[in-house]
């Protein structure tokens, strides 16, 4: 069972870094040492693709803080609170490819988004959302946030349903104003999944975004909403340089492992704090 | 003599069930073809169909799967079945360097040995599939870049709609009638990148005499930030400024941009020859639609040439049936396949033997006329992916976004054919050959 689950997991893992030390020479695979990623870091785009994943990591804390403030108000009962949950939650549920298709026909420059804008006397507003090599990563987090805040929403909710009520009561009893009540006890009962929900969100801006791309921008303008994942593609599949790919990917999975372990280390120290409380 | 009898008897039998033509003629042969489908030829699929089953009718021993590959999946599913060494027997490629970068990467056999020379001949464009003296696959249909436009719109906008743009002043002035009547004079769309690769290939061509002076530059002879290379930079930022593109030519794909001038809202397109028969059904006629040439800005011989690659097919090296392959290749470019073929798609085979009265529509007949008399290269396929993807489809976009000069531009492509070189010394010694 150990044999065959290494062999599964193992094997297109040893492939690949073994794949990124080498080049093709007359049909057969040379060792080349580190020139596939000296190549990688003298890339601009390669560059580029890294600065806009780091750029995406931004959405982070902007989706935590979104999730965590929906789910206190449907937490507090809102009149609608299940619709709006379901509603919230409908767009982690939609395929990427359908989301990319939606939001890249509003966000056109002669799109529904701009008509909206001209319509209500605001023209100046009216821009380039996927055309301009200023904006069109934006656009794409702006899309990527409101896809997956609705998984942190379920999440944060899931655990909230599960604190004792007694908690919030004693709180209110003793006259803990709202903030003092989430502060003191709403975020700490949720740190856990906050910090899943974190960690799941860096892997996903880091190495889960290139559906988002490929069908919004393809990477464009000029290479500006460029990412690693993309540029994995493009050396295997376009530019058939299958060795750089590799590298590239090795990149991406070492970054994400660290992450990874990261988050390993900082549940175990969770888990120890707790047990000496 | 009975026994020399028996002993006959035998050796016949023996005979007769191990010789190589009743073996040939036995064995099931099954052959697997990818193929892109019908985007560049509605129709195609019908004839494929149709000619697998007369094929089959003809050989019951042989049976053909054909298999779609979308534009996007058609290189990368090739690419790994090329890495496994086993997939199709019959693959569809684009011509030029995306026929012979699989050929160098040892996944397509050559053909001169498989189908006679005196059938070869018949087939147009065997040049872009030629490298180091051998034919690495077999053309199969036409596809050309003339210059569409729309007669009722040039009309409306004072233009005369009998007489062709030829030179470059004539199309600025075009640009700035259209605009006058609010017609968008020619549309387009950049944001899936292909469309900077065709801009490059029709506009990039006019300075140069040859495919060969583009791949000079590929190799290290000359430069792209030579004052030939960055003109076409130039022209293309001249377009822009006159108002000739739609405005949001960056946030629409190459169809979307289409579909600006087949709805009557351009009034010009570099389209596809291919497309034509399509974009006349949905226009209602072929009379809202005539093709000219690129108007001239330069004075290469290659600005006085029509466009046009062949797309086609390839053998594949791993393929078991490799002359059974040939042999169905050939049957697909026999004179009723060639017809039939014409007749379902409107579009031009890759074959001398077309019957041309077949062709009807003056514009078809125009476009033959000039693919048979003066036929150019499609640059895209003289240069290294990369160049193309990184920047022809990246630098078109940030010219029209205004964030780049034509010689920041042609700047950028000498460091993006740099950069290929030295990630890529067995591909440049390729190209170095195939340029010579």
């Amino acid at each position: 069972m150990t044999v065959a689950l290494l062999f599964v997991f193992g094997y297109p893992v040893v492939r690949l870094i073994m794949m990124s030390f080498q080049r093709t020479s007359k049909g057969q695979e040379v060792f080349v040492g580190l020139t596939n990623y000296m190549a990688l870091f003298q890339d601009e785009v390669f560059i580029r693709a890294v600065r806009n994943n780091l750029t995406l990591v931004l959405n982070v804390p902007i989706m935590v803080a979104a999730a965590l403030l929906l789910a206190i108000f449907l937490f507090e009962r809102i009149r609608g609170w299940k619709i709006y949950q379901t509603t919230l939650f409908l767009p982690y549920l939609l395929p990427i490819v359908v989301v990319g298709l939606i939001f890249s026909y509003i966000f056109q420059l002669s799109g529904v988004l701009n008509e909206a804008l001209i319509a209500i006397g605001l023209p100046q507003l009216a821009l380039d959302w996927l055309g301009s090599p200023k904006l069109a990563l934006w656009t794409i987090m702006f899309v990527i946030i409101w896809k997956e805040v609705g998984l942190g929403v379920v999440l944060f909710l899931a655990r909230l349903m599960s604190v004792e009520e007694e908690l919030f009561d004693a709180a209110r009893i003793d006259g803990a104003s709202w903030w003092r009540i989430q502060w003191h006890i709403t975020i700490p009962q949720l740190s856990t999944v906050i910090e899943f929900f974190t960690v799941i969100s860096v892997i996903t801006m880091l190495s889960w975004v290139f559906n988002y791309v490929y069908v919004m921008t393809a990477g464009g303008p000029g290479n500006s909403t460029m990412v690693t994942e993309l540029y994995v593609y493009l050396q295997g599949f376009r530019y058939n340089q299958m060795n750089l790919a590799a590298a590239a990917s090795v990149l991406i999975l070492v970054i994400t492992g660290i992450l990874i372990f990261v988050q390993f280390r900082l549940r175990e120290r969770a888990g120890e704090e707790e047990t000496f409380a | 003599m009975k026994r020399f009898l028996y002993a006959l008897l035998v050796v016949t039998l023996c005979m007769l069930t191990t010789s190589p033509l009743t073996v040939q003629a036995a064995e099931p042969v099954k052959l697997v073809m990818w193929w892109w489908g019908e985007q560049e030829a509605p129709g195609a699929q019908k004839w494929l169909d149709e000619t697998i089953q007369l094929y089959q009718e003809k050989h019951p021993n042989v049976t053909i799967e054909e298999v779609l590959q979308s534009t996007d999946s058609l290189i990368p599913s090739f690419q790994s079945a090329m890495a496994a060494q086993e997939g199709p027997d019959i693959q569809y490629f684009w011509g030029g360097v995306w026929t012979l970068e699989f050929a160098w990467g040892g996944g397509v056999a050559p053909i001169d040995d498989l189908i006679p020379a005196d059938e070869l001949a018949h087939y147009i464009n065997n040049f872009e599939r030629t490298f180091d003296g051998k034919i690495w696959g077999v053309p199969w249909y036409l596809s050309g870049n003339p210059f569409v436009y729309n007669p009722s719109l040039f009309e409306k906008a004072g233009l005369d709609p009998k007489k062709p743009l030829e030179t470059w002043d004539a199309l600025i002035d075009a640009c700035g009638k259209l605009r006058a009547i609010n017609v968008i004079p020619i549309s387009g769309g950049l944001k899936d990148g292909w469309f900077g690769g065709w801009l490059y290939s029709i506009l990039g061509r006019q300075p140069h005499d040859s495919e060969k002076d583009i791949m000079a530059a590929v190799i290290g002879k000359t430069k792209f930030t030579d004052p030939k290379h960055v003109e076409w930079w130039k022209r293309l930022a001249e377009l822009r400024d006159a108002g000739c593109w739609n405005e949001d030519i960056n946030s629409l794909d190459y169809q979307q941009g289409m579909d600006r001038f087949v709805q009557g809202q351009a009034a010009m397109i570099f389209g596809n020859d291919t497309f034509l028969k399509g974009w006349a059904d949905t226009m209602g006629s072929w009379d809202n639609i005539g093709v000219m040439l690129v108007p001239k800005y330069a004075d290469g011989k290659m600005a006085s040439q029509y466009i046009v690659t062949a797309q086609g097919l390839g053998i594949t090296s791993w393929s078991k049936h490799k002359q059974e392959a040939a042999d169905f290749l050939m049957f697909m470019h026999t004179q009723d396949r060639l017809n039939a073929w014409f007749q379902y798609t409107g579009v031009l085979p890759a074959d001398d033997r077309l019957d041309v009265s077949l062709i009807e529509q003056p514009q078809l007949k125009q476009i033959y006329e000039w693919a048979t008399t003066i036929p150019g290269p499609n640059l895209e396929n003289f240069i290294p992916s990369m160049m193309d993807e990184q920047a022809n489809f990246a630098g078109t976009q940030l010219l029209f976004a205004g964030e780049k000069t034509p010689e920041e531009l042609a700047q950028m492509t000498q460091d993006v054919i740099d950069k290929w070189a030295s990630q890529n010394p067995e591909a440049l010694e390729n190209f170095t050959k195939w340029a010579q």
